[in-house]
């Protein structure tokens, strides 16, 4: 049984892999719509192997055009390397700084601790973001426009809607400066 | 998504606790109060350790943060190592499908084909560099071209990422420097008298958490015309102003999404939305060595 595994071994896999037997050419005149002629010729483009094609099926021109590309192989390992350790720098200052705020956080909630057990409690109590108490489910029926939506954008636990992600410039308008409170929200 | 016996069953085990702490906090607040009104001192937080230990206040503190608005500039090597990336990634990418996206001879392709050299030469330089402006005038041209005979519109030009405020410096904005995160530092008196620079903060009365007590503070002194998320339950940092006084100020993180600070005039006479380092150059030594683990360095 093991020399039937080693005998394994030795067999080569093929180098030439994914070849058709059959070539056939792109144009096929037909009196047809010209647009269905596009069509087909995308959708099964010529295998022939005498131009480079949108679906990469023959490519031999792969080496020239990297040579117009990269300055030569070593030059673009160390630029590979100086990014990677840009990345590697930028990463463990991050995770120092995420360090830092955790350990304060810690500091703070072990300071609470010695001091005050309610309040040390009370603090790590889990917020459930599906729970709603039932006065402010009653709260929500009475409420109309935007105050509802002022009290439906937060929910307990999670972050709020209106959180927005940075962009590439800012916004047309700017900060909203002018924001007033909405009467009778429960916060 | 949980069935309401689920979320039911959560609430009631959470009421349970609830119900269970203040019965032991009540008869501690009783004995204190016998204990505290006999030596005239006043009333604190409402449960005290068993030991005889000293009597401390508690502080609480909010630390308003607005976020970035603008994504980060990208540093010089990020840039370059990008343009070559995109520089490989046009070198070896297969032919566009020319002929399906566009019919032959029409005004798009003849547009689309003006871009393309562009970005061809931006990517490799074209032979005779010097005579970018004529490239340039070709697509634009060319754009020009497509606009009149299909209608389109100008392309809007979106605002610059440098706002007015960074040219003046004015730290009451809150539209300067997009791309760090500004924290509203206010200029109020301290225990001595002295004028000096903090966070807003506040006395937790009894029976009240922490974080409601944050809120209601930062309200307080600011007023609240601010939309603001105050993020959790828990504390990020702790701050003793003086070894001997039992007095310990617990910071909370809060997010501002709208609206400006008004501070009362009472105990804040000025506020300022500073980054990290501008804080550092207005608040006291031993104050900043408590905060400055807390605030974000970009």
């Amino acid at each position: 049984m093991a020399s039937a595994l080693l005998s394994l071994r030795h067999i080569n896999p093929p180098l030439r892999v994914a070849q058709t037997s059959v070539r056939y050419a792109a144009k096929e005149i037909n009196s047809s719509d010209p647009r269905i002629e596009i069509i087909r010729r995308v959708l099964y483009p010529s295998n022939l192997r005498n131009r480079a094609s949108p679906t990469g099926g023959w490519r031999p021109d792969v080496g020239r055009r990297l040579q117009r590309a990269i300055p030569s192989v070593q030059a673009h390992e160390t630029i590979e390397r100086a990014w990677l350790l840009h990345q590697r720098h930028i990463r463990r200052s991050r995770q120092s700084e995420l360090d830092k705020k955790f350990q304060s956080m810690r500091n703070a909630m072990e300071k609470l601790r010695e001091l005050d057990p309610v309040l040390y409690r009370a603090a790590n109590e889990l917020e459930d973001p599906r729970a709603r108490s039932e006065e402010e489910t009653e709260l929500l029926k009475t409420l109309k426009g935007p105050e509802k939506k002022a009290m439906e954008a937060r929910i307990r636990g999670l972050f709020p809607r209106e959180l927005r992600v940075p962009t590439e410039t800012p916004s047309r308008d700017g900060w909203n400066y002018n924001w007033t409170p909405p009467s009778r929200t429960v916060q | 998504m949980f069935s309401r016996r689920a979320v039911a069953s959560c609430h009631v085990r959470r009421n349970a606790q609830r119900t269970r702490f203040p019965c032991r906090s009540l008869a501690t607040v009783t004995d204190s109060s016998s204990a505290s009104t006999s030596s005239a001192v006043p009333p604190l937080a409402p449960s005290k350790p068993k030991k005889e230990s000293p009597k401390y206040t508690l502080n609480a503190a909010v630390i308003l943060n607005r976020s970035p608005i603008i994504t980060r500039t990208p540093t010089a090597f990020e840039k370059s190592y990008h343009a070559y990336q995109s520089r490989i990634q046009r070198a070896l990418f297969n032919p566009f499908p020319n002929e399906f996206y566009f019919k032959p001879g029409s005004l798009l392709e003849g547009k689309f084909a003006a871009e393309e050299r562009e970005r061809e030469k931006e990517a490799f330089g074209g032979p005779g560099r010097s005579d970018s402006s004529d490239s340039d005038d070709a697509a634009i041209a060319a754009s020009k071209q497509v606009m009149e005979v299909l209608g389109e519109e100008e392309a809007v030009k979106p605002m610059p990422r440098v706002h007015e405020s960074d040219l003046k410096g004015d730290v009451k904005s809150l539209d300067r420097k997009g791309e760090r995160n500004l924290y509203l530092l206010v200029r109020g008196k301290n225990a001595a008298g002295k004028e000096i620079w903090r966070f807003p903060q506040g006395d937790v009365q009894a029976g009240e958490l922490l974080h409601d007590a944050a809120r209601r503070d930062l309200h307080a002194e600011c007023g609240s015309f601010m939309d603001t998320w105050v993020v959790s339950r828990n504390p990020i940092g702790v701050h003793q102003p003086s070894l001997s006084d039992e007095n310990y100020i617990f910071f909370y993180k809060a997010h501002i999404l709208a609206g400006q600070a008004r501070p009362d005039g009472k105990n804040v006479h000025d506020f300022a939305w500073l980054t990290k380092e501008e804080i550092r150059t207005r608040v006291d030594q031993s104050y900043w060595v408590s905060v400055e683990d807390m605030l974000s360095d970009f």
